[in-house]
């Protein structure tokens, strides 16, 4: 009886030699194609995406999925008889013109390969884009563009072409980072208390901050007004917040209880009259 | 600290509470009360002003605490399983000898809930945050960041300085055919136990070999258990770290 059905659906002709059954049987190959896909990239995931960078994982699964996609396909056309050459030189000229079309997507595809070749930054990183005013953490790099969360809980989508040629600094590649900051002293205020006052206040306020390499003090200036030192303390790589913003304020904490004056901006104006 | 003040303090050990617990520590006090019939609350306060609160509801009548030295590691916040102790003295060991130094070594105070045979970490302590700070072992880039603290010498396992730091033995072998100084020691610290009696704590201690390496001279750090019959603290980090650590002599 289900043979009979089948010399049914096989003499019935759709267009040219495509019949209903290779149709069944062509749809059985691509819903076939389709499963083992889900399956294939779902064990992937389970099992061996774990071990794998988070974007190289992404991009495998995807490449995985997409490629058993693409040999369903290519078996459902040579089940049902189309021939290929045709769409192939057609395809050519096509692509030609797709190509011109299309050439920043493929950039940034190209670029994608590249960067998850190169590694400059990986998944979870916190990076910096000079040139582009962004910083943040990385949260992947795609195939066409990479998604950094900003600091202000903003997600932007770089172009990978972008983010490819762009300046790119990594801020948690070493363990520790340094914060750095200037204060200015009256002339008439010693140097060597204004460090001790600061130092003391530093190790006394900030724990995050290192005692080796211990904080650097440099006279940077003799400014028009003031002295200029400049402060440099170390932290650990995570801890930028429990440092840098509050540098300057334990800075001003030390001098304020040192007596030491941090000075206006002043101009002696001379009068050759008097 | 002198012996009055110690005795003031209450000692590391068991405590169980009924009612109510007050344990007092340098410049700080802890404070465990029943608030109903099966819950009690948790209250500490430290030099920095800094207040914890905590309920613990539990099944039984009574509960009890352990106050334990645990390692340095968690003061201002956990970022390293290792620690550089900075000796206030070089010890110079002559070509091929062997010293046993002691010298004393951060701790921190864990107050540990027990719940059958288990220790559950309820609140840690620094009675030192002053000098509970982060150093750099090597360059910014491929360093260690460790615990550092300056150091003294201890005369013997005795000597410790309650509740801010207990002693720990290291012994120091120089296999180079030269004299050579030592003035730190860089060492995961996730491999020593703690031990208390009363008020003062000891660490197992380390064996640091000075020996060459192909062309290299390094000083190989390796933990070494301490033999004691004082109580072994209860472990509260992840002893994930690796279980030695080569130092670049200098």
């Amino acid at each position: 009886m289900p043979l009979e059905f089948l010399q049914n659906l096989a003499e019935i002709n759709l267009v040219g030699t495509l019949t209903l059954l290779s149709l069944l049987i062509g749809g059985i190959i691509m819903a076939g194609g389709l499963i083992t896909a889900k399956i294939v990239k779902l064990l992937f995931n389970k099992y061996y995406a774990p071990t794998l960078p988070k974007d190289t994982a992404q991009n495998l699964g995807k490449l995985i999925y997409f490629g058993i996609i693409i040999i369903s396909f290519l078996a459902f056309t040579s089940s049902q008889g189309i021939d290929l050459s045709g769409i192939m030189v057609a395809g050519g000229i096509f692509a030609v013109v797709i190509g011109f079309a299309t050439q920043s997507v493929v950039s940034n595809l190209i670029s994608g390969i590249f960067l998850i070749i190169e590694k400059p930054a990986k998944h979870g990183d916190t990076i910096q884009l000079p040139d582009m005013g962004i910083s943040g953490t990385l949260l992947d790099i795609g195939t066409f563009s990479s998604r950094v969360r900003k600091f202000d809980g903003t997600v932007i989508r770089i172009p990978n072409e972008k983010f490819f040629t762009a300046n790119i600094r990594s801020l948690t590649v070493s363990t520790v980072r340094r914060a750095e900051a200037m204060v200015g002293i009256s002339y008439s205020d010693d140097i060597e208390n204004a460090i001790f006052a600061i130092k003391n206040e530093i190790k006394v306020s900030m724990p995050f901050v290192l005692l080796i390499p211990e904080p650097e003090f440099r006279v940077e200036e003799l400014g028009d007004s003031s002295v200029n030192i400049q402060v440099l303390v170390w932290h650990p790589r995570d801890d930028w917040s429990q440092a840098q913003p509050i540098l300057l304020t334990a800075i001003k904490r030390a001098l304020d209880k040192a007596g030491i004056e941090i000075p206006f901006p002043q101009r002696v104006i001379w009068d050759p009259k008097n | 600290m002198s012996e009055n003040m110690e005795n003031t303090f209450s000692n590391y050990g068991v405590y169980d509470v009924d009612d109510a617990l007050e344990l007092v520590l340098p410049d700080t006090e802890i404070k465990i009360e029943r608030v109903g019939d099966n819950a009690f609350s948790y209250f500490r306060k430290n030099s920095d002003g800094e207040i914890i609160e905590k309920m613990i509801p539990v099944k039984s009548e009574k509960i009890k605490i352990e106050l334990a030295p645990i390692r340095p590691l968690n003061h201002p916040a956990r970022r390293t399983n290792y620690v550089f102790l900075k000796f206030d003295k070089e010890i110079y060991l002559s070509s091929n000898s062997a010293a046993s130094i002691f010298v004393h070594c951060p701790i921190e105070i864990g107050i540990f809930l027990i719940n059958g045979s288990d220790r559950e970490s309820l609140d840690w302590i620094t009675c030192d945050s002053l000098n509970s700070r982060f150093g750099l072992y090597g360059s910014p880039d491929t360093g260690t960041l460790c615990k550092y603290a300056e150091v003294t010498l201890a005369t013997d396992m005795t000597d410790s300085i309650p509740y801010v730091e207990g002693v720990m033995k290291i012994i120091l072998e120089n296999n180079l055919d030269s004299g050579q100084t030592v003035s730190k020691v860089i060492f995961p610290i996730t491999d020593n136990s703690l031990y208390y009696e009363n008020s003062k704590v000891i660490l197992d201690g380390l064996r640091v070999t000075l020996r060459k390496r192909a062309v290299v001279s390094i000083a190989d750090v390796k933990s070494e258990s301490v033999d004691t019959d004082w109580t072994k603290s209860p472990t509260w980090e992840d002893t994930t770290a690796s279980t030695s650590m080569e130092m670049g002599l200098e």
